[in-house]
């Protein structure tokens, strides 16, 4: 196993064949290495498929004074740890150890958020020149970086320059041409248990692999499957030292090493910027990043947060989708001109009642199916995620994410579970997937049981705030009452389930403008996938609620829950709707809503029904996902809990408002 | 493509594989990016066509420059 892997790319001979020096270009995607590239080479470069691969990379020649070099511009790659097949297809390029020059080519606007990979590369000791590209731009927003000293922190040449301009490529030739090896970089300190794994790791790793010893140790650590493959495959060698000492590892260490890993790389490169690199003066800082720190910030953060909330969820998805579009598609198009039709045609023409019965009439596939999916759920989807793709252009859910971190810590998550909390409002079953991404398994049971538990998808949450816009009292009850639910319970399991409070950092991107092209195909694309999904469901469920009722079985449910329904004050109707909900959640809330626009709903049975349909049992897919990602003793565990406490809930919000005696 | 939560670059393929285990058979017009888990809708793909076009374009005047 420790032969070398040459490139071999198609199209022209190799360093290696021809005798050329190599120079490598790595760095992240869109910061100017294909314009440094063709700055270095000229117009003539091979462009081919890495060996084995589907990965694109470029090779030419540069000729600085005297000497010809060959050129391989890489995919790009924002660390060591491959997690793409393009960050492997670079990183084996570099493991290749064939290269005389690496040019990690960074963004010197976002020099920060780079210089984590810098410092891998050092410490993998490559012969790395940092490559400052778009320096004319950074200096136009007012941007300082002192180049001497953080050649002096990084113990490696770097350049400034501007690879569209040509500005300073000169200094990078002659420094590519005098390229000597350092004699001693800095090494970063990972703290005792790393540090311990490391010294007892590195010695016995290969020295041919094209990276330092420490380097493939610290790769081997956070789980890179490559390395270890290799590793655990050399023969003649046991394992158990290394599954020991990596046992030993993630006992001591209390969050996984991967992202211990990365937080000290980014806390160094943080340390390091902060000497090196002058961001623009504070009276110069635009408003979009004045407005991206507000957005972070507790004290202003909120009230941004609520306003969003107001405008684009309350306004635009429940007054104008839920409100405007559904009443016109419902009661001016569905009840005034196709309900009476299909109800007639059918009486007119077909004689059985079954048959009558699946296609229209009470609960027909037209009638009802039909009805639901295009007159309540199809606006009030799309509204939501008109409002949901611009939020999401701007760059703002990240920023949701570092804001919510503080109030998810006190409940046992980090700002990490925003991401599947934010899904949960598109689609729970799907947001539960997601919930696999959390670091712990303590995290995952917690976000699981809270989206299954308080957090509506999209159509569920659109259809309530349809049915709560009129009765703002029965919304606060709603907001407040599901606000507390999912803070209270997420305290108490996080109390029950004892684990380390994990810590969040993540990379924030620019703050923006929505973009009208990219609003519109988020929204058509959601649109496209939400109702290719739902119509098919919707037509089931009317179905089944046919077979139900040619059986008898409808009936017999119904009955039963009516019970429950008058236990939390609401009329036996209701049953239904709850009925419904077990199919799909949103298949529910336009039960329910059907309802409230038939006027059978007080304001106090309008908030009872919603927070308790909002609480009740998952659908049938996200119990199937929940299956799936936790277990089926974990899923019926939450599910069994969930179905006595929605009710539970729902009956002691209809005690409070009768002792009360408020009425909304 | 790029993520609309992290705004790290991948392909179709990379977020594909993260697919494997869901239930919905293949069948939904999400990607999921193998970065930080986030799901957006697929691109069509005469989007993903001209990005690459765009791409090659820009490659190549900045070779004529």
């Amino acid at each position: 196993m420790s032969q070398k892997r040459g490139c071999g790319c198609q199209g022209g001979p190799t360093s290696e064949e021809s005798g050329l020096k190599k120079i490598v270009m790595v760095g992240n995607p869109n910061v100017g290495k294909s314009a440094l590239f063709n700055r270095l080479t000229g117009s003539y470069v091979v462009v081919s498929n890495y060996p084995g691969t589907t990965v694109e990379m470029s090779r030419g020649k540069c000729r600085i004074g005297t000497e010809e070099f060959n050129v391989e511009d890489t995919p790009g790659m924002y660390s060591l740890v491959p997690i793409t097949e393009e960050e492997r297809v670079s990183r084996d390029i570099l493991r290749d150890g064939g290269a005389n020059v690496v040019l990690h080519v960074v963004d010197a606007k976002n020099l920060k958020r780079m210089l984590s990979l810098t410092l891998q590369l050092v410490e993998a000791d490559l012969p790395v020149v940092l490559v400052l590209n778009m320096i004319d731009e950074a200096e136009r927003l007012g941007i300082r970086i002192d180049t001497a000293l953080l050649e002096q922190k990084l113990g490696i040449p770097v350049v400034a320059i501007s690879a569209l301009s040509g500005k300073g490529v000169d200094s990078l030739k002659e420094k590519i041409a005098s390229y000597h090896h350092p004699q001693e970089t800095p090494e970063i300190y990972y703290g005792e248990t790393i540090e311990g794994a490391l010294n007892a790791l590195a010695p016995i790793m290969p020295v041919d692999r094209g990276l330092s010893q420490r380097a493939l140790a610290l790769l081997l650590i956070q789980g890179d499957a490559a390395i270890t493959e290799e590793e655990r495959a050399l023969e003649g060698r046991s394992t158990d030292f290394l599954d020991a000492t990596l046992a030993e590892l993630e006992e001591r260490l209390e969050e996984p090493v991967s992202y211990a890993v990365a937080m000290i790389l980014h806390q160094s490169a943080v340390n390091i910027c902060t000497e090196t690199f002058a961001p623009p003066a504070s009276k110069s800082k635009s408003f979009a990043n004045r407005l991206s720190s507000w957005t972070m910030r507790p004290l202003t953060g909120v009230p941004i947060l609520l306003l969003v909330l107001y405008f684009g969820l309350y306004k635009f998805v429940g007054e104008f989708g839920a409100g405007t579009i559904v009443d016109f598609l419902e009661a001016d198009i569905f009840e005034v001109y196709l309900n009476p039709w299909i109800n007639g045609l059918l009486t007119t023409y077909v004689p059985w009642a079954p048959v009558r019965d699946l296609i229209g009439m009470d609960y027909g596939i037209i009638t009802l199916g039909i009805r639901y999916a295009i007159a309540i759920i199809l606006p009030i989807v799309g509204t939501f995620f008109i409002a949901f793709s611009i939020i999401e252009d701007t760059g703002y859910l990240p920023r949701l994410a570092l804001l919510v971190d503080r109030i998810f810590k006190k409940i046992g998550l980090n700002g990490r579970a925003v991401i599947p909390m934010t899904l949960g409002f598109g689609c729970d079953t799907m947001a539960t997937m997601v919930t696999r991404t959390l670091e712990t398994k303590r995290e995952r049971i917690i976000a699981t049981l809270l989206l299954a538990l308080a957090i509506p998808c999209s159509a569920q949450l659109g259809v309530i705030l349809g049915m709560v816009a009129e009765k703002p009292a029965a919304m606060g009850v709603w907001g407040g009452f599901m606000l507390f639910i999912f803070l209270f319970v997420g305290f108490l399991t996080a109390r029950l389930m004892p684990g380390d409070r994990p810590n969040f950092y993540m990379e924030v991107p620019p703050l923006r403008m929505p973009r009208p092209g990219a609003v519109f195909m988020k929204t058509y694309t959601r649109m496209q996938w939400y109702f290719v999904e739902i119509l098919p469901l919707f037509i089931l469920a009317s179905v089944l609620i046919w077979l139900g009722k040619i059986t008898a079985t409808f009936d017999v449910v119904v009955s039963w829950l009516s019970h429950v329904m008058g236990w939390i004050g609401l009329p036996k109707e209701a049953a239904v709707a709850f009925l419904f909900g077990f199919f799909r959640r949103d298949y529910g809330a336009a039960g329910l809503f059907d309802l409230q626009q038939a006027g059978a709903l007080t304001g106090n049975q309008l908030a009872v029904a919603v927070i308790t349909l909002t609480l009740f049992v998952p659908c049938i897919a996200q119990f199937l996902i929940m299956k799936k990602e936790r277990g089926l003793k974990m899923a019926c565990a939450i599910a069994l809990f969930i179905f006595p406490f929605a009710f539970a809930v729902g009956g002691t919000v209809n005690a409070l408002l009768n002792l009360t005696g408020i009425q909304l | 493509m790029i993520c609309p939560f992290c705004r790290k670059e991948f392909v179709a393929k990379d977020a594909k594989k993260e697919c494997r285990s869901c239930s919905s058979f293949g069948g939904c017009q999400k990607v999921k990016c193998p970065f930080c888990g986030y799901e957006s809708p697929r691109e069509p793909e005469f989007v993903e066509t001209l990005r690459e076009l765009k791409k090659k374009f820009r490659r190549k005047t900045d070779a004529d420059k």
